[in-house]
């Protein structure tokens, strides 16, 4: 453990975290927009700028006098007996004008944007007293338009404040390099301003994108959003279900945010030891079958060549009859058992117990084995 | 071949060279030279030397420093000094070689000067003129004289002499020996070298990479060029021993693709190291092996930051990362790296062949040795300069760069290019050191020097720079993205004029975030720009927002065109030229009254300066502006508009003026007071207002109602007292006005009192002023003033003279000591008076009246003159000297004179402090006079002037008038001389595209003789919109759309 001071309160920090993890860790916030954890470290959005004291000597470069240069947090690893700043009026000045800057950047609007209540620039802006109605640039007044080629997520660059986190996601935790920045900071007849482009600056539906959606649960605005979600409900507005991913044995865990008994997004748990909140196409946007009206809810037994609706007890009883039969005719080993990856593991220790208990055959298996 | 092989071979083949009987011709042929087309000179040279049949051995070589006097030539023949010659041209280079290598004639008027042993005739040393004698020069030592495409002539030279001292120690101690030389990072950063090599050399890794980095992109930047183009091997061989004291294996070249002859150069001395077993494996047989990459950037100027450059080596993007770690520790490839620039290593190997002692011996106390710099800008010598560290701006700006060009004043030099800030010219005492600089606010950088002049606008130069780091901005981080887009969008506003008050914090707020909270040396420099010239040049941002005023008249909507700027009242020219062609010509008159309430008057009769700085004369003829704005008053009196409106401007102050003198300057002084509510009454001794138009000047050139139409807006629409017939000094005098509380008098009363020449047989009737005479005919007397006239002098009064007098039937002949293209009056009037059968005896000063016996006239005897070269005093004319003993009769009836005339004071009855010459002495500034609250303007105190200087003379006195009764000191320019508003440009239809001036209408001179009637006609309105199409709109500037 490595002994630091942030803002004089003393805190133990593990070794090799960063500043602001180590912040984070001990309930102080930084305000950070680029960082994520999980991803590597960018410092690219300027916002988490520290002071750093090691006993009379600041490691921060001289900037402009009497100001010096800021740190950023978020890349700079703790070391023993670091006194850091992390909240003072200069600071606070640099980080108004980032979010500042931010606003003026793009045309957001919170007024019917996914990501109103959870969206983190909103957050820092309201935290450190931005108001958009006061910024004193002007705002662009052309619109990005809205890429919803994806059946799964919609890019809206009006929202985008390039924090390169969504192009991290998918180079290191889904590896799937689809997320790209294209140009440079300049405006310029030659020089294309930077945006975030999916692929060879394609629609993201013609890209090799699988459809993860980390990139939807990294973005700290509303910049990546999920399609189908789009005007279901606002965050506050879910009952947040935790629970694990019915579809493979890996057990992601996840969040389900549920309204109306429905599913409408799912969110993978960060602090998840297996999936650490990423998912798969499937976890992500493949619980929808659970409210579908062509989900069968009762048991169906055919009765002359048609399907009649019954009773739970009764078609099990049937079920069990028939078993019975075949075993009684010719002997367990005329049946078998297959398994889903769905089930949990202990749904399956108990199958192929049933299986060789029950139908007295070893002929069990599993599809992840196929 | 071992090394001393090596060396003993390319000793002799140099001494073979330079001391054989052929002569040796060196052109320098860098990117510098060629650009000033030292290809074609070549091409020359070899043609001449083919067909006179010579033997020569042309050398190109790389730059020797002095790219101002590009292309230059070098000639060494045996037993003499080199000699260089500047400027060359084909044409000069084919002369040379004739004539110094064959005839022998060193041609000292071309020769610049002469490098090595010996002495040439009236050639200075080369290194001993002004550009070359603070110079040091240790890197380009070399630069200039040796081949850089031959490494036998480095070698001869002492090259790779270092390398072999290295290897002949231990690392460590080549380590040591750069650290004690205290040469730091050339790059801009200066960071101590031997440290940075100490680090690396500590870290842990395997293969440890170095990296030379040669992404010069600053604008304005080209030491690394100039030191690659002349010296290459210098630089690969301080690679070399950097790698033997990093225990590197493998370097990077990372040069930018855009110094494809660098790029050459390189990969050719690699290829001739590998030859001969300089690079490879165990160079010099030490067992030390090493590799050579080039690697070509692709022109962001973001990579010349280390981490980006490692990040393009590696195929990503070129984007800086965040640091730690540092590349000595994780660089390229996860690798040990060492990274340093080209003049960096190229100092490496003088430092291990001369030692660190030497090289420390040269600088200041914490920066030593020299560094490269290329001064640019508006220096009149450029070019890349090495100087000791330490030399101060002044000494750079006026010894090695001799000043600014053109007699400008030097007003600022920007150091470090975009990353850099602007040293004011009160801090030229500046030493040029890391330090210094960075208290200063700006930062060394890799050396680019951009010199500016008065002719600079600072705050243009911010936006110019932020405009560059706008688009180079690589745009990860936040601060440098965004902050680079608002800071240009905000000074591209302050130069557009629309800046506000509070752009200027603002400003200042976000560069000092964006230099505090950036993520690479980009971010956290380019605001330096905006903060030192907010810091060193905050009046010219205060003139840009509050006054919407650019001194430097580079701004172009803050500026005027340049015949606005020629205006001496600074008219809107251009804007009321384009309201013309849009067929608007109330609103164009309304523009020209903004500046002058007399557009008919100086319609008519204005000499037009503007149209002398017309742009359009470079195309074919200027705009005719006069004619244009006589068209627009003309077109108003027609429709007699302006007359109905009688609503004089409110008064709202109390104190009164009282102006003596209706003339223009009197007017106008009136005009400009009254309208911004000052009371004023204009007293004036004749029965009606105008001055001279009204009383003299003859009505075929102006008609009088001309003049009484603007006297009457004047009066009426604005609300000027005019009182006639009152005369100061008689009906009433200066303490009157002052005890009827006039708080301010100006004195405006011309200058009506002729000079006279004193000849000898001057008494008589038939001997008049012309001045008189124009008056009296003015007055009505059109009484012939004799048969044959003779008019002495030449001002506007006496070519009227001559004018009225042939009207009234003389024969007129114009006396006139110079030739016909010194005149003072305008082509047009000229060719009028020509028209008119005046005759003109040119190149005569008279010097007696000869009379008959009888009295009368006979003659004026003159003597001929001869021009000789104008002194400076007499306004660029040539001076007209008498010739002794010469002599010429010109006969004549009646002699007019006019050869000036002056203020006459007397009649004021007013005691003021006067000169010998019996002129009113008032203080230049504020035209005050000795007693407080007394004003004197106009003919009345600078003699007599043209009617716009009398109407801009009326208009500073109304200036300083409103400053002294507000008690505020007056200070020029009390007008800022601006467009008054934007108007697109017309469409101007394809048939017009050949439009030519056209004339104005002239009533033919067998008509116009006999009677009074105006001479000129003005231009139709259709001939009027098409001439205002002709204007080329260089006011206009393009809005460039924010994307």
């Amino acid at each position: 453990m490595v002994n630091i001071t942030i803002d004089g309160k003393p805190i133990e920090a593990r070794e090799g975290s960063t500043i602001l993890e180590a912040a984070l860790e001990n309930g102080i916030d930084i305000p950070h927009l680029c960082y994520h954890k999980g991803l590597s470290r960018a410092g690219a959005c300027r916002l988490c700028g520290v002071k750093v004291r090691i006993g009379e000597r600041w490691l921060n470069k001289e900037g402009h006098a009497p100001h010096s240069m800021h740190i950023t947090a978020c890349t700079t690893e703790v070391g023993e007996g670091m006194e850091i700043v992390a909240h003072d009026a200069e600071l606070k000045k640099a980080r108004q004008l980032i979010i500042e800057f931010l606003l003026a950047a793009n045309k957001h609007d919170c007024m019917v944007c996914e990501s109103n209540g959870v969206c983190e620039l909103q957050r820092y802006a309201y935290e450190l007293g931005v108001d958009q109605k006061n910024l004193r640039f002007p705002s662009p007044e052309y619109t990005e338009p809205v890429d919803d080629s994806s059946e799964a997520i919609t890019r809206d660059l009006n929202n985008c404040i390039l924090c390169a986190r969504c192009v991290r996601a998918c180079q290191e935790t889904t590896v799937q390099r689809i997320w790209h920045f294209y140009g440079r900071g300049g405006i310029d007849d030659t020089l294309p301003k930077m945006k975030l482009i999916a692929g060879f600056d394609q629609p993201l539906a013609e890209t090799e994108c699988v459809s993860c959606g980390n990139c939807i649960q990294v973005c700290p605005t509303g910049a990546l959003t999920e399609k189908l979600a789009h005007f279901k409900g606002r965050p506050w507005e879910f009952k947040k279900v935790r629970t694990i991913c019915p579809y493979c044995g890996v057990g992601c865990q996840i969040e389900l945010w549920v309204k109306d008994n429905k599913i409408v997004r799912v969110y993978g748990c960060e602090d998840a030891p297996d999936n650490k909140g990423a998912l798969c196409v499937k976890g992500r946007f493949g619980l929808d079958f659970v409210s579908h009206p062509d989900r069968l809810t009762k048991p169906l037994i055919k009765r002359n060549g048609k399907f009649e609706e019954a009773s739970w007890d009764g078609a099990l009883d049937l079920i069990a009859d028939r078993f019975k039969d075949l075993k009684d005719k010719y002997g367990g080993d005329a049946l078998s058992g297959l398994s889903s990856a769905k089930c949990t593991n202990e749904e399956n220790y108990l199958f192929q117990k049933f299986i060789r208990t029950c139908f007295g055959t070893n002929s069990v298996d599993h599809c992840a084995r196929l | 071949m071992t090394f001393e092989e090596l060396q003993e071979r390319a000793r002799e083949k140099w001494k073979d060279t330079e001391e054989s009987s052929t002569p040796i011709v060196r052109v320098g042929a860098a990117t510098c030279g060629l650009a000033a087309a030292a290809g074609e000179v070549i091409e020359a040279i070899e043609d001449e030397v083919k067909q006179l049949n010579l033997e020569v051995k042309l050398v190109s070589v790389g730059c020797i420093g002095c790219c101002y006097a590009e292309p230059l030539i070098d000639i060494k023949k045996p037993g003499k000094p080199r000699i260089v010659y500047s400027f060359i041209t084909p044409d000069k280079a084919r002369e040379i070689i004739k004539d110094y290598i064959v005839d022998d004639n060193p041609r000292p008027d071309l020769a610049m000067g002469t490098i090595g042993e010996g002495e040439v005739e009236d050639i200075p040393r080369f290194f001993e003129l002004a550009y070359y004698k603070p110079q040091v020069r240790l890197i380009t030592e070399n630069c200039g004289t040796i081949d850089p495409r031959d490494i036998h002539q480095y070698i001869a030279n002492g090259g790779f002499g270092g390398l072999k001292r290295a290897l002949s120690m231990s690392p460590d101690d080549v380590v040591e020996e750069v650290k004690k030389s205290g040469l730091r990072g050339r790059g801009g950063a200066g960071f101590p070298t031997g440290l940075k090599w100490s680090l690396c050399r500590e870290a842990k890794g395997s293969p440890k990479y170095l990296i030379c980095n040669a992404d010069e992109g600053d604008p304005g930047a080209f030491m690394d060029r100039s030191v690659l183009e002349g010296d290459p091997y210098r630089v690969l061989e301080g690679m070399l021993i950097g790698a033997y004291a990093i225990d590197a294996s493998e370097g990077y070249i990372y040069c930018r693709a855009e110094y494809p002859l660098a790029v050459e150069l390189i990969s050719n001395a690699i290829n001739q190291m590998e030859r001969d077993g300089l690079v490879g494996d165990d160079i010099m047989g030490s067992g030390f092996s090493f590799r050579f990459h080039l690697f070509l950037g692709a022109g962001a100027f973001v990579c010349g930051e280390e981490t980006s450059l490692m990040a393009s080596i590696m195929g990503r993007p070129g984007r800086p990362r965040p640091r730690p770690p540092f590349p000595a520790q994780s660089g390229l490839f996860g690798k040990p790296t060492n990274i340093n620039n080209v003049e960096t290593w190229g100092n490496i190997p003088w430092i291990l062949r001369h030692g660190a002692d030497a090289f420390a011996s040269y600088g200041t106390e914490r920066s030593k040795g020299t560094k490269t710099l290329s001064l640019t800008g508006k220096v009149q010598r450029t070019g890349l300069i090495e100087v000791p560290m330490g030399i101060t701006i002044d000494e750079i700006v006026y010894e090695i760069g001799g000043g600014m060009k053109d007699n400008a004043t030097f007003k600022a030099v920007q150091t470090g290019g975009p990353s850099g800030g602007s040293i004011p010219h009160y801090l030229g005492d500046t030493p040029v050191d890391y330090e210094t600089l960075t208290a200063l606010g700006t930062i060394m950088g890799s050396g680019g020097l951009v010199t500016m002049d008065d002719r600079t606008c600072m705050v243009d130069v911010a936006r110019y720079f932020l405009g560059f780091t706008r688009c180079e901005s690589c745009g990860q981080c936040t601060p440098c993205r965004e902050g680079t887009k608002q800071m240009y969008r905000i000074l591209d506003s302050i130069n557009k004029g629309e800046g506000k008050p509070e752009d200027i914090p603002l400003l200042k707020e976000i560069s000092e975030i964006v230099i505090d909270s950036s993520l690479c040396g980009l971010g956290q420099t380019l605001g330096k720009t905006v903060l030192t010239t907010l810091t060193y040049f905050p009046e010219e941002y205060e003139e840009h927002i509050n006054r919407k005023y650019c001194r430097s008249r580079v701004c172009k909507r803050l500026s005027p065109a340049p015949c606005q700027a020629a205006c001496p009242v600074g008219i809107d020219v251009p804007t009321y030229n384009a309201l013309i062609a849009w067929g608007r010509f109330d609103d164009a008159l309304e523009v020209i009254r903004e500046d002058n309430p007399f557009p008919a008057v100086s319609g008519w009769m204005c000499p037009h300066p503007c149209e002398k700085d017309c742009t359009r004369l470079e195309t074919d003829k200027a705009i005719s502006i006069r004619a244009l704005k006589r068209f627009v008053a003309e077109h108003e009196i027609k429709a007699g508009r302006r007359k109905k409106v009688v609503h004089p401007s409110p008064i709202t102050r109390e104190e009164k003026t009282a102006i003596i003198g209706a003339g223009l300057t009197g007017l106008s002084a009136a005009h400009d007071l009254r309208r911004e509510g000052y009371p004023v009454t204009v007293f004036e001794s004749k029965p009606f207002a105008g001055g001279m138009l009204r009383i003299a000047v003859p009505d075929y050139r102006i008609p009088p109602h001309i003049v009484d139409y603007e006297v009457e807006i004047i009066e009426k629409n604005v609300g000027v007292e005019i009182k006639t017939n009152v005369a100061i000094g008689k009906d009433l005098t200066v303490e009157d006005l002052k005890k009827q509380d006039y708080k301010a008098v100006l004195i405006a009363i011309g200058a009506h009192k002729p000079v006279d020449l004193r000849l000898s047989g001057s008494e008589g009737e038939d001997y008049i002023h012309a001045i008189e005479f124009l008056k009296r005919v003015k007055a009505g007397n059109r009484e012939k003033p004799g048969d044959v006239v003779a008019v002495i002098g030449c001002d506007h009064a006496a070519i009227d003279a001559a004018r009225t007098a042939a009207r009234l039937g003389s024969r007129v002949t114009i006396i006139y000591p110079r030739s016909r293209d010194q005149l003072p009056v305008g082509e047009d009037i000229l060719k009028e008076v020509e028209d008119e059968h005046i005759k003109f005896q040119h190149l005569a000063v008279p010097t007696e009246i000869v009379r008959r016996r009888d009295g009368s006239i006979k003659a004026v005897k003159c003597m001929q003159t001869e021009l000789h070269e104008p002194c400076l005093d007499d306004a660029g004319r040539h001076r007209a000297l008498p010739i002794e003993g010469s002599e010429l009769f010109v006969p004549a009836t009646t002699v007019m004179v006019s050869i000036g005339m002056e203020s006459d004071l007397s009649s004021l009855s007013y005691k003021l402090a006067t000169n010998e010459l019996g002129s009113i002495i008032i203080d230049p500034e504020t035209l005050e006079t000795s007693e407080k609250g007394v004003f004197a303007a106009g003919d009345a105190v600078t003699g007599p002037a043209t009617i716009i200087e009398a109407i801009a003379a009326g208009q500073k006195a109304a200036a300083s008038i409103k400053c002294y009764l507000n008690g505020v000191e007056f200070k020029e320019p009390y007008k800022l001389v601006r467009p008054r508003m934007r108007i697109e440009p017309v469409e101007v239809e394809e048939e017009l595209e050949t439009f030519r001036r056209p004339d104005e209408l002239v009533r033919p001179s067998e008509e116009r003789l006999f009677d009074f009637e105006e001479v000129r006609l003005g231009l139709t309105e259709k001939l009027a919109v098409y001439e205002a199409k002709r204007c080329l709109r260089c006011d206009y500037e393009e809005e460039e759309e924010l994307k």
